[in-house]
């Protein structure tokens, strides 16, 4: 049994929160985890990638092999193009349908593709996939940083490894107190979105 | 024993917590940063961000002198300033165990380059060198380091990469003795610690730099016994001619490639330099062709090149050196693709990678929304673009304003360059006004001293500080300028006017967020002869959002498409990512997710469509 997971995003969006409960969830399973993530210049706009590795056997190395990953969370539009490449033939992919342009695409030096093109972008790649509105879930709950929490339950519906009951109990352990009852919630919305 | 899913750079702390480190100094820089913030936990170790790297490993010496155990942590970059220490405490050798952290970042994802500290550090320092490939294994040789800096009296180095320091895993937790940190106590040694050019009468007059040079270099025979044994070099048999050398976090691409093919190749697994000659002649003897994967320049692969020359072996060997890429992060398809090229027949199951069809726009980072920079920035572009002046930058969330779409600062090379290099060009006769723009945290670090050359000098030109009271692009490290140290205790915190009057400056102090004055107060500034320090002084957004802080009164804006005639000003200008264009309206929209109604476009759009 192995689960690579990506999960693609832009700074801010919460993917090092997501990242933890799924390694966390792995863990406590009594799974090899093994991740990691690109940050740094996170916080200014730029891409976050996390990889978490699952598996019974060994894990050597933290970055999940182009092709091989199982499991693609694409937080943005965009984000989740720029990684479609990282799925194997088997893998799926989670599309929250938020869009954050770039500086070159608001220049006009660049298109940013629109929500049609992306969606059908990432199906043309063969690989099987789900589009949400984890982000407009989020802010109808009361704030956009939940949109991690909202793609977690969600990711608990489609895929039977995930646990909904442990797996919104580490959502509620791993939050800081006050948005313990917020991202619980978050998670259990994300869960009836599909 | 306890296990705890930890962050690499939290397992190196641990490791130098359990070895008993009483002291622990470091500048922030990605990817070290978090280890230096993991000591606060444990009680008894001193742990501080110091002004610059060069200071920390300073202060880490003192200490070692002393003998305790001391550790200094930085990335690459910052190992480069405090080259001059390094290349005197390598000849007088240390008294605690002392440990440097020399985080490298291949790729460049979070830096200027992507250099190799091993060349420094090894190559050119001839210290020890410790390289992990894995959190798990950075943390045991920490713990190996301490032992063997006190063996050997010199200091260890410890080399890990980005994907070390950044993976998360699964960390045994030994035992922690608060107990250990007892006090120092000095011993002198004068033979030693006074590199001076003195003759030495033991060894016939020679200056006791050559006497300690001599005992550097003898130092090499013993460190490559020690390689020999050390648990972190070791031979996996297996069949064929070809051998694959896996040096730090390269052994673990060649684990992962393994298992994409049915052959076993034998594998010397390497994380010590000085290299253990011994072992890896012993694995070269019977091969025709050896790979070794390396972060990031031929720096095994040429030791073993020499070994094989001096040994006369006429094994092939590849790598770095132009076998497979000279540049950026290895990866599994780059260690894969080395192995069918020294082997074609090779049957690889290789990875079903399908890109998308269309072309995915690069994202390339700016200031956060909200942030006190550009509306700085935005301002420094006026005034320049009026008196058409030259702007050198320097490092920080700031150096962004030379990307597009503001492109206004023209140079950014390393920690404090931009005040001595617009000196330099005001000097070369540059008919042009000359601006520098630096940070709090960079000034603190070495731009002082470009700023006290710039008024000895009588140089010319305008000097922006952009003063958020924290060390932002690394995530919030307060400095001397923040006014409390890494433990959040109040500390003495540097008066930035007190300052500019001590250097012979004129000050000048303004909001960022307050626009109309700070223009104002940069176009008289530029129009003044001499030195000039413009003090723009706001905390860190972001910062000041996760402590609840409010910078501004919110004030919710929204475009009226009436007067909006998308003349682009407040993208190209001010840019923040809140203002979307729609090309197909010729728009402008606020992305009202995003936005954090700080106000500032409704300023400055010329038409008065934002409000």
């Amino acid at each position: 049994m192995k689960k690579d997971i990506v999960i693609a995003g832009v700074g801010g969006q919460g993917n090092l929160f997501a990242s933890n409960v799924l390694s966390q969830f792995a863990i406590n399973k009594g799974f090899e985890v093994l991740g990691t993530e690109t940050i740094g210049a996170a916080q200014r706009g730029g891409s976050v990638v996390s990889h978490i590795r699952i598996s019974d056997m060994p894990v050597f190395s933290p970055l999940i092999p182009r092709g091989s990953a199982d499991v693609l969370i694409g937080m943005e539009g965009l984000e989740l193009l720029r990684n479609m490449g990282m799925l194997n033939e088997g893998g799926y992919y989670i599309l929250n349908l938020y869009f954050v342009p770039t500086v070159y695409s608001n220049l006009g030096i660049d298109s940013y593709p629109s929500k049609d093109e992306i969606i059908s972008a990432a199906k043309r790649t063969g690989r099987n996939g789900y589009e949400i509105e984890a982000t407009h879930k989020a802010a109808e709950l009361g704030s956009t940083q939940m949109t991690n929490v909202v793609l977690l339950g969600a990711l608990a519906k489609l895929d039977g490894f995930f646990e909904f009951e442990s797996m919104r109990d580490l959502v509620k352990l791993l939050s800081p107190q006050k948005f313990q009852e917020k991202n619980m919630l978050g998670f259990e919305n994300g869960y009836k979105l599909i | 024993m306890e296990k705890k899913y930890i962050m690499g750079n939290a397992a190196i702390a641990r490791g130098a917590a359990e070895s008993g480190v009483k002291v622990a100094a470091g500048y922030p820089g990605t990817p070290a940063t978090e280890i230096l913030e993991g000591f606060v936990e444990y009680p008894g170790i001193h742990a501080e961000w110091s002004c610059n790297e060069k200071v920390a490993l300073e202060v880490a010496l003192g200490a070692s002198l002393d003998n305790v155990r001391a550790i200094a942590v930085m990335k690459h970059n910052g190992t480069n300033v405090s080259t001059d220490i390094l290349m005197h405490l390598n000849y007088t050798g240390v008294a605690g165990g002392l440990v440097l952290i020399s985080a490298d970042d291949p790729g460049g994802l979070s830096s200027q380059n992507e250099e190799d500290s091993r060349i420094l550090v090894h190559t050119y320092a001839n210290l020890p060198v410790l390289d992990p490939c894995s959190a798990a294994e950075a943390k045991a040789m920490v713990k190996e380091a301490f032992e063997l800096s006190e063996q050997t009296q010199m200091c260890f180095v410890i080399r890990p990469v980005m994907r070390v320091c950044h993976s998360r895993s699964l960390i045994e937790f030994e035992d922690y003795d608060p107990a250990r940190f007892t006090g120092g106590k000095w011993r002198d040694d004068r033979e030693r610690y006074i590199m001076s050019a003195v003759e030495v009468r033991e060894l016939g007059g020679i200056k006791r730099p050559q006497a300690r040079h001599r005992w550097l270099n003898n130092k090499y025979s013993e460190l490559m016994a020690l390689g020999e044994d050390s648990p972190f070099n070791s031979i996996e048999e297996g069949e064929g001619d070809i051998g694959l050398v896996g040096c730090g976090i390269g052994y673990t691409y060649i684990k992962e490639a393994a298992t994409r093919f049915s052959k076993r190749y034998p594998i010397l697994k390497l994380g010590t330099l000085p290299i253990p000659e011994k072992k890896a002649l012993a694995f070269m003897k019977d091969k025709k062709e050896i790979i070794v994967f390396e972060e990031i320049e031929p720096v095994v692969e040429n030791l073993l090149k020499q070994l094989c020359q001096e040994n006369g072996l006429s094994v092939k060997i590849h790598g770095r050196s132009g076998f497979y890429p000279s540049d950026g992060e290895l990866t599994v398809r780059m260690v894969l693709e080395a192995i069918k090229k020294a082997n074609r027949e090779l049957k690889v199951d290789d990875f079903n990678s399908t890109e998308v069809d269309i072309e995915v726009p690069v994202r390339t980072r700016t200031q956060c929304i909200g942030c006190a920079h550009r509306a700085l920035l935005y301002n420094i572009k006026r005034v320049a673009r009026a008196k058409k002046g030259i702007v050198f930058g320097d490092i920080g969330c700031h150096d962004a304003g030379s990307f597009k779409p503001m492109e206004l600062q023209s140079t950014i090379y390393c920690m404090g360059s931009s005040i001595p290099m617009a000196t330099g060009a005001f000097f070369a006769g540059e008919s042009k006004p000359v601006f520098s723009m630096v940070g709090d945290s960079t000034l603190f670090h070495l731009g002082i001293n470009g700023l006290i050359n710039a008024a000895y000098q009588k140089s010319n030109q305008v000097v922006i500080l952009g003063d958020n009271s924290t060390t932002a692009m690394t995530g919030f490290q307060p400095h001397a300028g923040s006014g409390v140290n890494l433990y959040d205790e109040i500390v003495p915190k540097v008066d930035l006017d007190k300052l500019g009057e001590a250097i012979g400056v004129r000050v000048y102090r303004i909001d960022p967020y307050d626009l109309k004055t700070t223009y104002e107060t940069l176009k008289k500034a530029a129009e003044e002869e001499g030195v000039t320090l413009v003090i723009a002084s706001k905390p860190c957004f972001l910062m000041a959002s996760r402590q609840e802080v409010e910078l501004f009164k919110p004030l919710e804006v929204k475009v009226d498409e009436e007067k909006c005639n998308g003349c682009m000003i407040c993208i190209n200008d001010f840019g923040c990512p809140a203002l979307v264009y729609e090309k197909h309206q010729k728009k402008v929209h606020i992305d009202s997710l995003s936005c954090v109604k700080c106000g500032l476009c409704a300023e400055i759009c010329k038409r008065g469509a934002i409000g």
